[in-house]
Order: C-alpha cells, then sequence, then structure tokens
C-alpha cells in the first residue's frame, strides 16, 4: 500500500512567519517536504475563501502562522486573523473537516523550533486522518483563467467580485 | 491581460552548491519549460550576480517577455534586487513572482527527489501566479518637515527650540493656558538653586517670539492619522476668549470678575477669578476666561471683564478644530503627581499644614499665594519641619518605582527653608536617600553640615503615620532598629511620587503608542533607543515616559528633535508603499465594514458617493479590508484573490 502523502498549504505573514520559514531554512533544519507555502502580507488578509479553496484544491490540511498577539506589523490583524479561523473552523467542522485538518498560530521570526514543531504536529494528524474524500466533480464547476489555467467557482468573479 | 501577450521567463538559481546538491536542476527546468505560458526556461549559477542580472535583463528585451519568475534564494534577500532588474529592462518591475526554493526548499529538505518535487510546485505556483500579475507605480511625496511638540513643559519647549531652525515650522500644543510646565512653578531647581524663573523665563520669551514656533495653548490633539513623514493631526483648540494680540495681562479684568475659584496652579492654596493670569509672570501674560466658572457660560448675564477690559480683547469665541500636516510628533505630555489622599495615615486634606511637594513649591515661590513666604495657615513661620520622602514611590501598593528625583527636592527644599528661617529644625524621613550623579552627593554633604538638619532612617515609609495633635501634627514612624518613635512639627512636607498622567490611556490611544505597567508611555528600546517609542516618527521626551529631573528632561526634548532634524530634510522625498489596496467603487455597497477595522484610519466613507475611499498615502497594504469586505470590492495590489488562489492551485496541483 502507498503511504498518504498529504499536502499542507501554510498560510505565513511577511513579517513574522515567513521570516521564521526562512530562518529554519537559514539554521538548516529539516521539516516535511508537503508543508507548501503562501506568503501574504499579513494574516489578517487571509480570506475565508482561501482555506476553502485550499481544501476543495486538494489540501489536506492548512496552517495559518501570523505573528504573536501584540507583535503584529499591522497592529491588530492577527486578531482579525483569529476572529476568521474561530468561526470558519465551526463552519469546517460542519463540512466535516476535522479540527485538526485546520491550525492557528503564533511564531517569531526567530521561533524555529516552534515553527517545526507545529508543522510536525500538524503533518503526523492529518497523516493519521488520512484523505479527505474528494468532492463531486458535479459540485466543481470552473472556468478558463488566462493561460487555460483552470480555476473553480471563486476565481470566476461570480462568487467574489473582480479583484 | 490577453492570453497571447503572456510570455513568461522562469530562471532557477543554482546558487553555487546550495541549490544544485539539494535539488535535481535539469529535472526542474524541464518541468518548467512544460508550463503553461512559458516562453523561456533557465538554470544559472548565481542569478544575483551581476552577470545573473545580465542575462535575465537582457533576455527580456531579446524574448519580449512579460513576466518572470525566479526560483531563486528568499524574496526578502533579492526581491528588491530583481525588481530593479525588471525595472532596467523595461518592465514593471511587479511582473515578478519568487518561488522561495533555497530557504523554504533546498535548506530544510534532504531528500532530493521530495526536494525537487516540492520545487517543481513552487515554481507552477509561481508561474500561474505571475500571469494576474499587475504594474504597480511607486509613487513619491515628499516629506512633511513640519513638526507637532505636544506639551509646553521644559522637555517639550527644549525640542520646540532644537526644531525651530530655518524652513521648519513647529506647532507646540499645550493643554492649560499658561506654558512651561510644571518648572515655571518652582522657585529655586536643584542642585543650583538657581531662580527657575531666571533660567526658564528666556527660553519661554524665545518660544513665544520664535516665527517658526506657532503656540497653540488650551489645545489638545483629538486625531493622528498617518506615519513617519506625512502626519495629518487634528487639534482641539479651546477658546480663551481673550484676543492674545491685544491684551496686556494689565488685570482690570481680574479686580471686576465677581467669581472666584481655587487657583489650581498655587494648588488651590489660594484662590482666583473666572478670568484670570494665576500668578505674576505666567505665560503667555494673556488671561483667559476659565468657562466652568465664568457666569457667561450658566445663563447669566455679566459682561464685567469685557466693560472693564481697556483694549475690547475679550470675546466669547468658538472653539476651532485645527487639522496639521506635520513629519514627526514629539510626546512631552510631564506628569501628575501620586494623590496622598489615597493613604488615610498621611492625613493630607484633613490634617492643617500638611503639604504636597507642588504645594510647598508654591509656598516656597515669590510669585505663590505667601508671596514666598514659609507661613503656617496660622500666619506663622514653622519651628518645626518635616520633608516625608518616597510618598506613593517605591511600594508595591502603589508604585513600586523610585520617582528619582524627590531625594533631590527635598533636600532643596530644606536647603530653601534654612535659608529663610535659620532657626527652623528641619527631619527628613526616608527609607534610602537617591543620590546618583555627579552632583546630588555635596548638595547632601553641605546641608548636612548645616545646624538643625537630621535625616532620619526609616524603617520603611509605609510604617509612617500623621495626626493631629493640638494644631501640630503628631508623626510616628518606625525606625531602622525597629522601634516605634514619635515627634511633633508644625509643617509637614510630603515628597509626593511622580506618576504618569491621569489621561495617559487617551493619549496612548490618539497616537497609537504603547505604555508600560504604570501608565507611562513606552520607549522603544530603553537602552539604545530611549526616546523613540514603537510607532515610528512619534518620540517621546520627558517625564511622559518616566520619572526624570530637569536636566534629563530637557536632554530628551533636544535628542528627540536631533533624531527628527536628521530624518525629515526639507525638499526630500519618500516612497510610499506601493503594495496598498484599492476599492472598486462601483461595487461597493457602502456597508463600511472595513472602516473600523482599517489599524492606518486609512477608509473613509464618501456621503456623496455612498461608498468608501482608500487614502493611499495612509494605507500600508495589510490586507485586512481585503479579506472581510462582504462585497470582494476591495483589491490588495499584489497579493489579489485572483494571485493567491492561482498560487494555491499550483501548489496542490504537483
Amino acid at each position: 500500500m502507498i503511504a498518504f502523502e498529504p499536502k499542507i498549504i501554510a498560510f505565513l505573514c511577511n513579517w513574522c512567519s515567513y521570516e521564521c520559514a526562512d530562518s529554519v531554512g537559514r539554521a538548516q533544519k529539516e521539516y516535511p517536504s508537503i508543508l507548501r507555502i503562501v506568503r501574504v502580507m499579513c494574516s489578517g488578509r487571509i480570506d475565508p475563501q482561501f482555506i476553502i479553496e485550499a481544501f476543495r484544491r486538494g489540501a489536506a490540511g492548512v496552517l495559518i502562522l501570523g505573528c504573536h498577539p501584540g507583535d503584529c506589523h499591522y497592529k491588530e490583524g492577527n486578531y482579525q486573523a483569529m476572529k476568521k479561523y474561530t468561526l470558519l473552523k465551526k463552519v469546517l467542522l460542519q463540512f466535516g473537516i476535522d479540527k485538526d485538518r485546520f491550525r492557528l498560530d503564533w511564531v517569531s521570526a526567530k521561533e524555529t523550533d516552534k515553527f517545526i514543531k507545529i508543522v510536525s504536529e500538524m503533518v503526523e494528524k492529518v497523516k493519521q486522518l488520512g484523505p479527505i474524500i474528494p468532492p463531486q466533480p458535479s459540485m466543481n464547476p470552473s472556468v478558463s483563467l488566462p493561460g487555460g489555467q483552470q480555476a473553480g467557482p471563486f476565481t470566476k468573479g461570480g462568487i467574489k467580485g473582480g479583484r | 491581460m490577453e492570453d497571447e501577450k503572456i510570455r513568461i521567463g522562469v530562471y532557477i538559481c543554482e546558487c553555487g552548491p546550495n541549490i544544485k546538491e539539494a535539488i535535481n536542476i535539469e529535472e526542474v527546468v524541464k518541468f518548467a519549460r512544460g508550463l503553461e505560458n512559458v516562453v523561456l526556461t533557465k538554470s544559472f549559477n548565481l542569478l544575483c550576480s551581476e552577470e545573473g542580472k545580465k542575462l535575465i535583463e537582457d533576455d527580456i528585451k531579446q524574448h519580449n517577455l512579460t513576466n518572470i519568475v525566479l526560483a531563486t534564494c528568499s524574496p526578502k534577500e533579492h526581491e528588491i534586487t530583481f525588481r530593479k532588474v525588471l525595472n532596467n529592462a523595461g518592465l514593471n518591475p511587479f511582473f515578478l513572482q519568487i518561488a522561495n526554493i533555497r530557504e523554504q526548499c533546498a535548506w530544510v529538505i534532504k531528500d532530493k527527489a521530495s526536494a525537487t518535487q516540492k520545487a517543481k510546485a513552487m515554481i507552477a505556483a509561481a508561474v500561474k501566479r505571475v500571469a494576474f500579475h499587475e504594474p504597480l507605480e511607486i509613487k513619491e511625496i515628499p516629506y512633511q518637515s513640519d513638526i507637532l511638540v505636544v506639551g509646553a513643559g521644559v522637555a517639550g519647549i527644549s525640542a520646540a527650540l532644537t526644531l525651530a531652525q530655518k524652513n521648519r515650522k513647529v506647532y507646540l500644543v499645550e493643554k492649560l493656558p499658561f506654558i512651561g510646565g510644571k518648572v515655571a512653578r518652582y522657585e529655586k531647581i536643584f542642585p543650583t538653586l538657581e531662580c527657575a524663573s531666571c533660567v526658564l523665563d528666556p527660553i519661554l520669551d524665545e518660544v513665544l517670539h520664535n516665527e517658526q514656533i506657532e503656540l497653540l495653548t488650551l489645545s489638545e490633539v483629538i486625531d493622528v492619522l498617518g506615519f513617519y513623514g506625512n502626519f495629518i493631526v487634528k487639534v482641539k483648540k479651546k477658546a480663551r476668549f481673550v484676543d492674545s494680540k491685544t491684551c496686556i495681562g494689565c488685570g482690570a479684568c481680574f479686580e471686576v470678575c465677581p467669581i472666584k475659584v481655587k487657583n489650581e496652579y498655587n494648588e488651590g492654596l489660594d484662590d482666583r477669578k473666572a478670568i484670570y493670569i494665576p500668578y505674576a509672570g505666567a505665560l503667555p501674560n494673556v488671561a483667559v476666561i476659565d468657562r466652568k466658572n465664568c457666569l457667561q457660560f450658566h445663563g447669566k448675564k455679566c459682561n464685567a471683564c469685557q466693560n472693564a477690559c481697556p483694549f475690547s480683547s475679550i470675546h466669547y469665541e468658538e472653539d476651532q478644530i485645527q487639522e496639521l500636516n506635520v513629519g514627526a510628533i514629539i510626546l512631552a505630555t510631564g506628569f501628575d503627581v501620586f494623590d496622598p489622599k489615597k493613604v488615610f495615615q498621611y492625613g493630607h486634606g484633613e490634617i492643617k499644614n500638611v503639604f504636597t511637594s507642588l504645594e510647598f513649591e508654591r509656598l516656597l515661590s515669590s510669585t505663590g499665594p505667601t508671596g514666598g513666604k514659609i507661613l503656617l495657615k496660622s500666619g506663622q513661620p514653622p519651628k518645626r519641619l518635616a520633608l516625608i520622602h518616597c510618598v506613593g514611590s517605591r511600594t508595591k501598593e502603589y508604585n513600586e518605582y523610585c520617582s528619582g528625583v524627590c531625594c533631590m527636592y527635598s533636600l532643596k527644599f530644606a536647603h530653601m527653608v534654612k535659608e529663610q528661617l535659620t532657626d527652623t529644625l528641619i527631619t527628613e524621613f526616608h527609607s534610602d536617600l537617591c543620590l546618583p550623579g555627579r552632583t546630588a552627593q555635596g548638595f547632601f554633604n553641605t546641608l548636612s553640615d548645616k545646624k538643625e538638619v537630621y535625616f532620619v532612617q526609616v524603617k520603611n515609609i509605609d510604617s509612617i503615620d500623621l495626626t493631629q495633635k493640638g494644631g501640630k501634627v503628631l508623626v510616628k514612624y518606625e525606625d531602622s532598629n525597629g522601634t516605634i518613635k514619635s515627634s511633633t512639627f508644625d509643617l509637614v512636607v510630603l515628597s509626593v511620587a511622580i506618576e504618569a498622567i491621569k489621561d495617559a490611556r487617551e493619549v496612548a490611544i490618539t497616537f497609537g503608542i504603547s505604555q508600560d505597567k504604570d501608565g507611562f508611555f513606552l520607549e522603544e528600546h530603553t537602552s539604545i533607543s530611549p526616546v523613540s517609542t514603537s510607532v515610528g516618527g512619534i518620540f517621546i521626551a520627558g517625564c511622559a515616559h518616566g520619572p526624570k529631573d530637569i536636566q534629563s528632561a530637557v536632554a530628551e526634548g533636544q535628542a528627540a528633535a536631533g533624531k527628527i532634524l536628521s530624518k525629515l530634510i526639507p525638499g526630500e522625498k519618500f516612497l510610499l508603499e506601493p503594495i496598498t489596496t484599492e476599492v472598486d467603487e462601483d461595487l461597493c455597497s457602502g456597508c463600511k465594514t472595513c472602516i473600523s477595522l482599517c489599524p492606518y484610519k486609512a477608509i473613509t466613507y464618501d456621503q456623496e458617493k455612498k461608498v468608501v475611499s482608500i487614502n493611499e498615502i495612509l494605507c500600508r497594504g495589510c490586507g485586512i479590508c481585503v479579506a472581510t469586505c462582504p462585497s470582494a470590492t476591495i483589491k490588495a495590489r499584489n497579493f489579489t484573490d485572483k494571485q493567491i488562489v492561482a498560487e494555491l492551485i499550483g501548489l496542490l496541483e504537483v
């Protein structure tokens, strides 16, 4: 049997957590390759629909890492992220997405060991949970993006506006 | 953007052996060549080298590349470097996306196959994302070189005078009607026992007459927007009701005013009128009407002062809101003192002739209620006088910190009492003496040599208990051996702690700065950035961020001014953040959800159009509003929904 190799999307803020991921790299500390990082300016930028989109596109787990409370580069973006996270977590549970697949935490730029600990815990839990049953293709309308890319309703401009 | 126009160039940096040894470069190049819109893929030994940069620049021109993906080190390292390369090649610098395959791939994955797989995913994501990139413009605007100083005490005034150079305007905002802060009310200053007004008045005059300084008395800052180089500040200027241009401070108005109230400038030790100058020599020498007590403001017809004024200077005008554009702000808002009424055993306000140190300053002052004569309430001079140190300081119950100046001003009091009343016995009750620095110990030594000056070390200042005893004050205390003793005095001075101003929290919120646990404003770094705050462009000086003597307050005012002078050069420009947000006015429903969430107050509601608009200068591009907008009408430049989702797709497909 082939071992389940999930993919985990991590949304990292430009100032603390993305910087922390770079620090981990500079320290050449190893963590699982299935972590795929998306940089945003602030954890407060993370639209709940990004998380839904990540799960819909096959992520087995989504991680948000922001600056510690009180340390946000934009004063309070991480609190806004926390509010959205708390609500979205409940919504995801109703869709059958286990609570361990979605995590919010805080790391400063220097907390490389904490970064690795969070990532390792997440990977382990998600591996235990196994894959999410994929949605039916009929529920998955898609449109053409520039260059023939396929995108879901999220990028269509129907659900969300033209941004 | 039309599909056929997108011509993406992908460059994979080997970074010497750093990426090359961890990732199968050949395989990644082959993979990238197969990606949509990619017309050119190359690997190179070191892209950040001059040869590497030239390679990209030449390729862009030669192959008409429209978008660039670089699989290199972290964008934190070289994003700016490579944006310049695009710019040099005639491309907008924001048609660039970096896949961080060194820090976040090659260096953290030991297994080459896994690292190669992840690198492919990262490149696929960047290629998908970059197709949605849009050109952004980096605008530049000039620095505002005008400066706002809040608080016209010694710290604020030193700052204002240091700043008021050619081409630099200083707005000096003072809450009270008169300037000079607490120091203006002192008779003498330690350690030199110089006459305070001889030292202070010339610089106060300079402030009043310096053309570069605009003094706004009776004024408070009510709103602050912006950042270092460009603040928009709203100041509420309360009406003085007396024209400062024509009033000469003759006092004709005070004489006829029927209202008498306690004079807060003399700590309530005497009375003043509802139109007043609190003491002779207060500056500016212009009367002020106290609207809380003036009959005019209580529906009564009283024009006594207006009729008496020989210069027709009294007008009942309205308050004003003034908007200022400044490049930097210095907060020198001073201090308040510990209220000894909180501690029952000090008997302040209950026992006659128990004064706080500020009250005693006024008793010693030649412009004070007694003309500088040290008199008991009975009108007699005291024969026995006690000074109690550390009232409200160095106690866990009130303030754990040492106020730092009380020992010195208590010694100053003793010096001054001895000058006036040679035979009066003075006892200083203290638990420790704080006498650091060059001059303090000498100041103490000259005093302790004098007759009838005693220093009594008590075990704990909190053990001191004052009671009234036949018109005198009985001081009970526990001496350093633990023995309970007592002694009677005619007059007792409580050396009250320096505390943060009462409205420190409101001020901190208005300016967006932090406070320490005691309410003082917090400096950026105690040792190396002592006058900066966590907010760029907002500085603190004097007792606003902790107890300080005059010398340190002045030094800090000048230091803060120096920090600003070296940064805000008139005529110089700064670059605006290009990664900001924009609103699609056609889609905005005007729900205003975003307005309250913006940490920079950059979003306002346009009453006419019924939509919000974002101030590009104030916006810092966090994108909180974007993630929150229910109608998806706000776009985060360079972090659009489309870009991020395209990146997600790329990361998950490989």
